[in-house]
C-alpha cells in the first residue's frame, strides 16, 4: 500500500477551485470544480486535532476533502465558517465560578464566551487534548472547551484540578 | 504434603554433596548432573522419587535404579496434567513410557525438567550451551536467596537517594534529641530554682530555653515532614519505575503465567511495604538506636538503681507481645480473609457487570455481598475483643514497675540520696525509654518482612525475558521470505501447541491459513512475531533467525492484526497512527478507507477524535477490528498477518474488505488466517492445521480434490449455504 497510491482515493480538492455560494444553518451550496452542489454539509475529520481539515458531504456521498479550508476565498471561507461554527458549536470556558456534588453529579457554573451556563458532569468528566486543551463533557454529553487552563484565573484552576 | 516454600522440587547442577545416594555409585566417568527433579508421590501414597538428567541418561531413583534411558533414545518428554497429580511421560525407541506421578506442588519443577530434557533430545541444542545457560540461571537464583545480600542489593538500588535518606535520618534524630531537653530543664527548676528558692534570675533564663526548644523543635519538625515527604516519594518512584519497565520487558509468556493481575497487584503491594518500610522503619532504626543510647546513659547517670527497676517490665512486654502475635494472626487473618471475599464480590460485580445483569443475578450479589459484610463485622469484633484481653495484663507490669519507681526513688529522695528533680526528670525519661525499645524490635520484624517484599520485587526484576534477543541483534530490511523449522511450542508445559510445523513462505506469497478451532493457527502467527520463544525450532526471515534480528526492526516490517483486537484508551486516529506515528491525516484517512472503517468513523460527532474507552469498548466488535485493521495497512509492512480480519464483519462488509486485501496484499508477504473460506478465495496458497501440525497444503482446487480436512471444512460451510437456500427456496413452494 504505497501512500500515493491509497491517496489518491481521497479526492483532495484545490481550495483554487471550491467556492462556496451559500450558507443555510447547517448546510452549504458549493461549486467544486465548476459543478454546483446543494445541501451540501462539512465535516471535520479531527474536529480537535486537525481542524482545518473539511470533508464535503452530500448525503452520504463524499464530494472531496480539503487539506486546509481557510485556504479558501475570503467570502467562500466566511460562508463555510459559519455553518462550521454551528455544526461544531463549543463554549469555551472563560472562568470557573464554582463546582459542588450534587445527587452524584457535579454541577459546574461557568461562564463561557456564549454566556454564563450552569451543567451536570459525572465524576470522569475532563479529557485531555494533546496540545493542553481541555474538553468537560457533561452528563447530556455536551462539550466544553478550556482553551488555555493556565491562563484562567487560580480559583477557576482549583476547581479544575480538583477535577482531574 | 508439607514442605517449605522455597523448595522447588528441582535442583540445578546439584553439588556432590546433594544427589540422592545410590547415584553416586551409578554415574560414569565424564557424565554430569544436569538436574534432579524430585516427585512427592510413590504411586498413590505420598513419598519421593528422584529423576535424574544427566548429560547422558535420564534415571529414576527410589531407593534404588528403578528406571533409566539413555538419551538418544527419547524422542520427546511431556506431561499430563489430572486434578491432583501429573505424570511425566516419554516417548522412546521402545515406546511410550510413564515415568513418574506427582502432586501440581511439583508441576513447576517438572515442566522444567521437561524443557531440558526437550530442548536436549528434540530442539537438538548442543549440550554446552544448555549448560552455560543453565548455570547462569543457577547463580541469579542463588544470589537471590541470601537475605542480606538482598538487602544489600535494596540499598544499592535506592542509593542515588542515599544522601536524602541519611538527611531525614540526622534531622530526626536531631528533632528527637532536643525533645530530651526539657525534663533536664525541669529537674534543674525543681533543684536549684523551687526548692532552693535561691537564683530566681534562673527562672526567667529556664522559661526562655524552654521556648527556644519548642522553636528549634517546630522547624526540626517541619524540615522532617518535608523530607519524609520527599523520601517516600523518591522510595516509591524508583521502585515503581524500575518494575514497571520491567514488566513492560517480558515477553507475554510471563503474563500468561501470572495471571489475573496477580502478579500486578503482587508487586505493587511489595513496593508499596518496601516504600513504607524504607520511610517508616529503616531510619527509625537508626533514631532508636540513638535514643536508646542517649537515654540509656542519661537514667544511668541519674540513677543506676532505678534503671535496674524501670528495665524490669521489657522482658515481660517482650513475651507478651510474643503472644499477642501468635494469636493475633490468626484473627487477623481472618479478618483479611473476609475482607478479601468483600473485594472480590465487588470486583466481580464490576468487571463481569454485563454478565451479571444478563443472567439476571444482581440480587444474589446483593444477598452475598451483605452477608460477607455481617462476617467482616463479626471477625472485627473478635479481634476487639482479643486485644481487650492481651494488653491489660502487660499494661499491669508498666504501671507496677513505675510504682516501684516512685516508691525506691521517693525513700531515695527524703533520705537525701537524691534530688527530686533527678526523680522527677529520672520518670520523664523512662516514658521516653520503652517507646525507642519497642520501636526498635518492631523495626527488627519489618526488617524481615521488607527483605521478603525485596525479594519478592527482585524476583521479577530478575524474570529473563524469554523472548531474547541476542546482544548481536541488527536491524534488517526483510525481504518478505519466512521460514519456520520444527516449531515446537506450549503455554503451560502440558498441552503442546504446536507440534513440529514447517513451513516456508515465499517472498510476496499469499497464504491462507485455515485450520478447527484450537489448532495452533494464532499461536503461530504469535510466534512469528516473536511474541512467544518457541521450545523448540526456528523462525527465520530471509534466513536469518529470528533471534538475530531487532524485536524494533522486525516489528516495524511485519503487521499483525489480532483475532479480538484490542485496542489503547485513546482517540481512534491514535490508535490507527500505531502504525506509523508520524503519518499525516490524510494516511490516516486513507488507511481507514482501505479498511472500510472511514465511514463509521465519519458518522461519529468527534469521528478521528473519538476516544474508543478502554480496550476499545465504545466500538463494536467489526469497527475495533477496521480500526486495528487500519494500523496495520498504515504501517504499509513488507509482511502482513491477519488473524480472522472478517471474522466480526457482516457479510457486505466482509466482502468489500475482502476485495480491498486483495489488491492491497498483491506482492506482499500475507498470511490470512480464516474460517469463512470465502475470504481466502485470492490466496497463493492454502495451507490447513490441525492439532498443532500442517496436515495440507496447496490451492484451493487441489486441496478439494485430495479429499482431505480442508474438504471436509469445505463441504461444511457449503452444505449450510444450500441448505439455507433449500429452505428458502421450499417456503417459497409453500407460499
Ligand atoms: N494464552 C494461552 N495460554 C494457554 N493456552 C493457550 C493460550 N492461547 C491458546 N492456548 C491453547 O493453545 C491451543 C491453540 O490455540 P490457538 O489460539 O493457536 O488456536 P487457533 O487455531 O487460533 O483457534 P481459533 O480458530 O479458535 O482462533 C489451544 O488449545 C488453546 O487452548
Ligand atoms: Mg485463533
Amino acid at each position: 500500500m504505497h501512500a500515493d497510491n491509497i491517496l489518491r482515493e481521497l479526492k483532495m480538492l484545490d481550495p483554487r477551485h471550491v467556492r462556496v455560494l451559500e450558507a443555510r444553518l447547517d448546510e452549504v451550496d458549493v461549486e467544486i470544480e465548476g459543478r454546483v452542489y446543494c445541501g451540501v454539509r462539512p465535516r471535520r475529520p479531527f474536529p480537535y486535532s486537525y481542524p482545518e481539515i473539511v470533508i464535503f458531504y452530500r448525503d452520504e456521498e463524499e464530494l472531496g476533502m480539503l487539506r486546509d479550508y481557510r485556504k479558501l476565498d475570503p467570502r467562500s471561507r466566511e460562508l463555510l465558517e459559519r455553518v462550521l461554527r454551528i455544526i461544531y458549536f463549543m463554549p469555551r470556558v472563560k472562568k470557573i465560578l464554582g463546582v459542588r456534588s450534587a445527587k452524584g453529579k457535579y454541577e459546574w457554573r461557568v461562564v463561557t464566551d456564549k454566556g454564563p451556563v450552569t451543567f451536570y458532569t459525572w465524576s470522569r468528566c475532563i479529557r485531555l487534548l494533546r496540545d493542553g486543551r481541555l474538553l468537560i463533557r457533561d452528563a447530556d454529553g455536551r462539550v466544553y472547551m478550556v482553551e488555555d487552563p493556565e491562563k484562567l484565573d487560580s480559583k477557576s484552576r482549583l476547581y479544575l484540578s480538583m477535577m482531574m | 504434603m508439607g514442605g517449605d516454600e522455597d523448595d522447588d522440587g528441582i535442583k540445578l547442577y546439584p553439588s556432590s554433596g546433594e544427589l540422592p545416594p545410590p547415584l553416586r555409585e551409578l554415574l560414569e566417568e565424564g557424565e554430569e548432573v544436569v538436574a534432579v527433579a524430585r516427585s512427592d508421590l510413590v504411586g498413590d501414597e505420598y513419598g519421593e522419587k528422584h529423576v535424574v538428567l544427566t548429560n547422558k541418561r535420564l534415571l529414576v531413583l527410589n531407593e534404588r535404579l528403578e528406571y533409566e534411558v539413555p538419551l538418544s533414545k527419547i524422542t520427546m518428554a511431556s506431561l499430563r496434567s489430572y486434578i491432583n497429580t501429573c505424570v511425566m511421560a516419554l516417548d522412546t525407541d521402545e515406546g511410550p513410557k510413564s515415568v513418574v506421578v506427582f502432586t501440581k506442588a511439583r508441576l513447576k519443577a517438572f515442566e522444567n525438567l521437561v524443557s531440558l530434557i526437550n530442548n536436549l533430545v528434540v530442539g537438538k541444542i548442543p549440550y554446552s550451551l544448555l549448560k552455560r545457560q543453565l548455570l547462569k540461571r543457577v547463580k541469579a537464583e542463588a544470589e537471590r536467596k541470601s537475605s542480606k545480600a538482598v538487602l544489600l542489593r535494596l540499598l544499592g538500588l535506592l542509593k542515588p537517594i542515599a544522601p536524602l535518606l541519611a538527611a531525614t535520618i540526622v534531622v530526626a534524630v536531631a528533632m528527637r534529641l532536643v525533645n530530651l531537653i526539657p525534663p533536664y530543664l525541669m529537674k534543674i527548676l525543681v533543684d536549684e530554682v523551687l526548692t532552693t528558692r535561691a537564683h530566681v534570675e534562673k527562672l526567667a533564663q529556664i522559661a526562655l530555653s524552654l521556648l527556644a526548644v519548642n522553636l528549634v523543635n517546630t522547624a526540626l519538625g517541619t524540615l522532617n515532614g518535608y523530607l519524609s515527604t520527599k523520601l517516600n516519594v523518591a522510595v516509591a518512584n524508583r521502585l515503581r519505575y524500575k518494575v514497571f519497565s520491567k514488566l513492560q520487558e517480558l515477553s507475554l509468556s510471563h503474563y500468561d503465567r501470572f495471571t489475573s493481575g496477580s502478579l500486578f497487584s503482587r508487586v505493587i503491594d511489595d513496593v508499596n511495604r518496601i516504600q513504607w518500610f524504607m520511610t517508616g522503619s529503616f531510619n527509625m532504626i537508626f533514631i532508636n538506636a540513638a535514643m536508646i543510647a542517649f537515654i540509656g546513659a542519661t537514667l544511668v547517670t541519674l540513677n543506676p538503681w532505678l534503671t535496674a527497676i524501670a528495665l524490669l517490665p521489657i522482658p515481660i512486654a517482650i513475651l507478651g507481645s510474643a503472644i499477642y502475635r501468635r494469636l493475633a494472626a490468626r484473627y487477623y487473618h481472618r479478618l483479611w480473609r473476609r475482607w478479601s471475599r468483600i473485594v472480590s464480590i465487588v470486583s466481580d460485580a464490576i468487571n463481569a457487570a454485563i454478565l451479571v445483569k444478563s443472567f439476571g443475578k444482581e440480587p444474589t450479589f446483593r444477598e452475598k455481598f451483605s452477608e460477607s459484610l455481617e462476617e467482616y463485622e463479626r471477625a472485627q469484633m473478635d479481634v476487639f475483643k482479643f486485644e481487650q484481653e492481651i494488653w491489660p495484663a502487660v499494661g499491669l507490669a508498666f504501671t507496677a514497675s513505675n510504682i516501684l519507681v516512685w516508691w525506691m526513688g521517693g525513700l531515695q529522695v527524703l533520705s537525701g540520696a537524691m534530688s527530686l528533680g533527678s526523680l522527677m526528670a529520672f520518670t520523664s525519661y523512662m516514658w521516653m525509654f520503652y517507646t525507642p525499645v519497642f520501636s526498635l524490635l518492631e523495626n527488627v520484624k519489618s526488617l524481615q518482612r521488607a527483605a521478603v517484599a525485596a525479594n519478592r520485587i527482585f524476583e521479577v526484576l530478575d524474570l529473563e525475558p524469554e523472548v531474547e534477543e541476542r546482544p548481536h541483534a541488527r536491524d534488517l530490511e526483510l525481504g518478505g521470505e519466512v521460514e519456520c523449522e520444527n516449531l515446537w511450542f506450549t503455554y503451560d508445559g502440558v498441552h503442546y501447541a504446536l507440534k513440529g510445523v514447517n513451513l516456508r513462505i515465499r517472498a510476496g506469497e499469499r497464504i491462507g491459513l485455515v485450520g478447527p478451532s484450537g489448532s495452533g493457527k494464532t499461536t503461530l502467527v504469535k510466534l512469528l512475531l516473536h511474541l512467544y520463544e518457541p521450545q523448540v525450532g526456528t523462525i527465520r526471515y530471509d534466513g536469518v533467525d529470528v533471534r538475530e534480528i531487532k524485536s524494533s526492526s522486525l516489528k516495524r516490517q511485519v503487521a499483525i492484526v489480532l483475532q479480538n483486537p484490542i485496542l489503547l484508551d485513546t482517540t481512534i486516529a491514535e490508535n490507527i497512527m500505531l502504525g506509523r506515528e508520524d503519518a499525516s491525516p490524510e494516511e490516516v484517512i486513507a488507511a481507514a478507507k482501505a479498511a472500510r472503517a472511514h465511514s463509521f468513523i465519519m458518522r461519529l460527532p468527534e469521528a478521528y477524535d473519538t476516544e474508543v474507552g478502554s480496550r476499545g469498548s465504545r466500538l463494536s466488535g467489526g469497527e475495533r477490528a477496521r480500526v486495528a485493521l487500519a494500523a496495520a495497512l498504515l504501517k504499509n509492512p513488507k509482511i502482513l498477518i491477519l488473524d480472522e480480519p472478517t471474522a466480526a464483519l457482516d457479510a457486505l462488509t466482509e466482502e468489500e474488505v475482502t476485495e480491498e486485501l486483495e489488491r492491497l496484499t498483491k506482492g506482499r508477504t500475507t498470511i490470512i488466517i480464516a474460517h469463512r473460506l470465502s475470504t481466502l478465495r485470492f490466496v497463493d496458497r492454502v495451507v490447513v492445521m490441525d492439532e498443532g501440525k500442517i496436515v495440507e497444503e496447496g490451492a484451493h482446487e487441489e486441496l478439494l480434490r485430495r479429499g482431505g480436512l480442508y474438504k471436509k471444512l469445505w463441504e461444511a460451510q457449503l452444505k449450510g449455504l444450500t441448505r439455507m437456500s433449500a429452505a428458502a427456496v421450499s417456503e417459497g413452494y409453500a407460499r
